[in-house]
This record gives structure tokens, sequence and C-alpha cells, in this order.
């Protein structure tokens, strides 16, 4: 996230240099891809919605608001991409019922890959607009300000849908434990 | 719950909520954070929904990094083109450039491809498209692995019946329309692809199992045909001046049954 040097690397790639695109690509597709899994929880949909990231980055690269920070830009473009997924696929086929629910049997968390597993699974029961914070906050890492500019929030709302957000988490988490 | 999330618990004091999580957060101020003190030294109930929040928000804060599938940067670079670069490109062909871009030139291109093309298919008859030939022609036909997804999704089949289970994705890049055919079935299998009319020509058939043998054409139709696993990926590409393209329509057959029939839009949603 360093901003001349993201700054840089658009003028060259607006000048036709690839490996710039290469190395901007290279820069941004691991927090483009996490950010995307965490919002859609699968890999392939995550590896979807990364490639037509940065499809629609390149391709409106002349339109890039240099005042703007490069990430915030990109951010707001994988967010969008990956929201479109989750209602594409809300119309296409019905929530799979061991991504709806966290509850798997008697809730004993064992080890660190099945708190993961039911983690994601109550963040996807999350609504969008929460899990859309929560995501930007703790998986990329985000300051209130920075997701207020990305998702062109004031940081009232941000802070706001933040702890509505932990709170319906702790609330599924607790009730997964006590076998609600 | 899933789409309209509601707190049901009684509200908590909106000022103790926001003293936790700014604090949390590290985005407290000096006297908000001295408030806060305050209150965690005379309230059990503010101690407890701190632990819990920031246990909560540990787990978040661990949940480990994905690493992106390798195929994933080298597929972006693929896709990608600069506007500039093609325009520079565009400046380097010159002469010659110029020359190709003239317009009998191009028709004369066209037609040359279509004769080939029609050669090609006609010499591909009704019967199985045989491995060996499938190299040989043209570039039409089997090229080598199946490549990367490209492209945007534009639909997707998931088939789920006690005979034949998998999907199948249609993406788009450019003028080529990609077919992932992803499919199992327990005894024979088809799939039936008819793309005759929608604007569309074969561009090349794939498949990691070097299956090309199972592979035919009938009358506009392509027949991908298996036993057990199958994995194809066809390419079709939008027809010179065809300016819409239709959806296609499949067809999926197993053990002689017709299973499914579906049709693909060919335009994103």
């Amino acid at each position: 996230m360093h901003k001349d040097r993201d700054a840089a690397l658009v003028n060259e790639c607006l000048c036709g240099d690839r490996k710039a695109m290469s190395q901007l690509v290279s820069q941004y597709q691991r927090p483009v891809f996490n950010a995307a899994y965490r919002i859609l929880g699968n890999m392939d949909d995550a590896a979807d919605a990364t490639q037509t990231v940065f499809l629609k980055v390149f391709e409106h690269i002349a339109d890039y608001d240099q005042k703007h920070k490069f990430f915030s830009w990109v951010y707001r473009i994988a967010i969008n991409e990956s929201l479109n997924q989750v209602k594409k696929r809300r119309t296409q086929e019905p929530l799979d019922d061991s991504q709806a629910s966290p509850w798997q049997g008697p809730a004993e968390m064992l080890d660190s890959k099945r708190i993961c597993k039911r983690v994601q699974a109550a963040l996807m029961l999350l609504n969008d607009d929460y899990r859309t914070v929560v995501v930007l906050k703790h998986i990329s890492g985000c300051s209130y300000q920075q997701i207020g500019k990305i998702l062109q929030l004031p940081e009232k709302t941000v802070k706001s849908r933040l702890y509505s957000a932990r709170q319906l988490l702790k609330q599924t988490l607790q009730d997964e434990e006590s076998g609600k | 719950m899933n789409e309209q999330n509601h707190i049901v618990q009684a509200p908590l004091d909106e000022r103790i909520q926001q003293l936790l999580n700014s604090s949390i957060d590290g985005e407290i101020n000096a006297a908000d954070q001295e408030e806060l003190e305050r209150l965690l030294a005379t309230s059990q109930s503010v101690r407890n929904l701190n632990k819990e929040l920031r246990v909560v928000t540990r787990l978040l804060d661990e949940l480990p990094e994905i690493d992106p599938p390798q195929y994933l940067q080298d597929a972006i670079e693929r896709q990608v083109s600069l506007p500039v670069q093609s325009k520079a490109a565009e400046n380097r062909l010159g002469y010659f450039g110029n020359w190709l871009n003239a317009n009998w030139l191009r028709t004369g291109f066209a037609l040359a491809a279509g004769v080939v093309l029609t050669i090609g298919v006609y010499e591909m008859g009704s019967g199985p498209i045989p491995a060996g030939d499938t190299s040989s022609m043209s570039g039409t036909i089997a090229r080598s692995g199946v490549t990367a997804q490209q492209g945007v999704l534009l639909d997707r089949i998931v088939l789920d019946s006690e005979l034949l289970t998998g999907k199948v994705e249609l993406r788009n890049h450019n003028d080529l329309f990609t077919l992932d055919v992803q499919l199992k079935s327990d005894g024979p299998s088809e799939v039936v692809i008819n793309f005759a009319g929608r604007g569309l020509e074969f561009d090349g058939v794939s498949s990691p199992q070097g299956r090309a043998d199972a592979v035919s054409m009938v009358d506009g139709s392509i027949h991908l045909a298996s036993n057990g696993k199958q994995h194809y990926k066809l390419n079709l590409r939008r027809a010179a001046g065809a300016g819409h393209v239709t959806p296609l329509e499949l067809q999926f057959f197993a053990s002689s049954q017709l299973i499914q029939q579906n049709e693909m839009s060919t335009s994103q949603r």
C-alpha cells in the first residue's frame, strides 16, 4: 500500500508497460483474493471474482483518480465484484446447507482448523453490509477511515456496522457453543 | 438471519459499546480510554462484554491468509490488455500493419479461413474425431492441455442426478466463449452442445485426460462422450460479422437417458 510506488506503476501501465501491470497484480492479487474469499466463502468464486476485479481495474485504469489511494480503488472494485457474485449466486442456486449453518453437531471447538471453519460459517450468516466491514477490518486490515473511503460511507456508519456485526458473530458463536 | 441480521439481545448502552469497540480496534483517544477504564473497574457486565468481544475479534484476526491458486496471476496477466499498449502495438505494425488492415485483404483472409474451416468440418464428417487427427486440423481441434479459467463467468449449470453429477461453466473474454465441462457418471455419458445458428464458430476443444477421441461433431452440435469422469474445455468464437450471440443449448445424457436439458446464457446478467 505505497501510494507513490503504486502511482508510478499505474502511470507505467498507462504507457503500456506490462511489467508494471504484472507488479500491481502480484502486489494486490493476494489481498483481493482473501477479501473475496471471506465474502464469498468459496475458493473458486473468489478466484473468479479476483480475475474479474483485475480485468476491470486495467480496463478502467485511465479513469483512476490519482488523488485517491490505488488500493482503496482496487478494494472498492473487489468488494463490489464480490457482492455482485453473492447476488448472482443467490439467484442461481440455493445456499448449501453446510455453508448456511456453522452448527455441525455437538459444539466443541477441537482445533484451530475447525474454529476457522466455524468463524467463516458465522461470517457467512451476516448480511452483506456487515460482512463487508468485518472483512475490510479484520482480513484486509483497514482502518475505519480507509473502510469509509472504500465503501464511501461515513466513519460513524462503518463503526456502527462493525459493532453490530461483532455482536452478531459473538451471539452466533455463543449459541453454537451452547448447542442451540 | 441470513439476509436481515437483527440483534436479539437487549440493546446495550450505545456509549459503552462504542468505547469497547474503539478500544479493541486501537482507535480510542485518551479521554475515552479513561472513561472506559472507569467503567471496566466498576461493572462486571462491561468486563464480561469486553472479554467476549475481544475473543470474537481475536478469532477474526486469526483467520488464516489463504494462498490464491497458482494459476491466478498468470491467468489475470494473460487476459489484461492495457488500453495504450494496443495503440502502441498498432503503431509498431507500421506499413505492413496498415496493409494488413486493408478491408479487401481482411475479406480475403476471412474467405480463405472459411474455406479451411469448411473443409475441416467436412473432413470431420459426423463420426468421432480421431485423436491423432485433431492436432493437425489447422489448430481448430484439440489443443494440448486445459488452460486456466479465463474470462467472465456468464452462466453455470449444476447437475446432481443419480446418474450424472458435476457442473458446466460458460465464460467469455472478448470474442472467445469457453465451456468448462466437468462431469462424473457411473456409466457412459454424453453432453451435446448445440451452437449452430447462434453466431458462434468452433475454435477448439481440449481435455486433460487426453480424451479428444470422444469428441465428435454432428449437424452443428459438439458431442462430448465419456465413461466415468470427464473434463473438457470447449472454445467457441464469435463468428465474423455476428453481432448478437444467442444462448447455447445443452443436453446431458447418461446410460442413454436424457438427464437434463438447459440453455446457457451468452451474455452477462
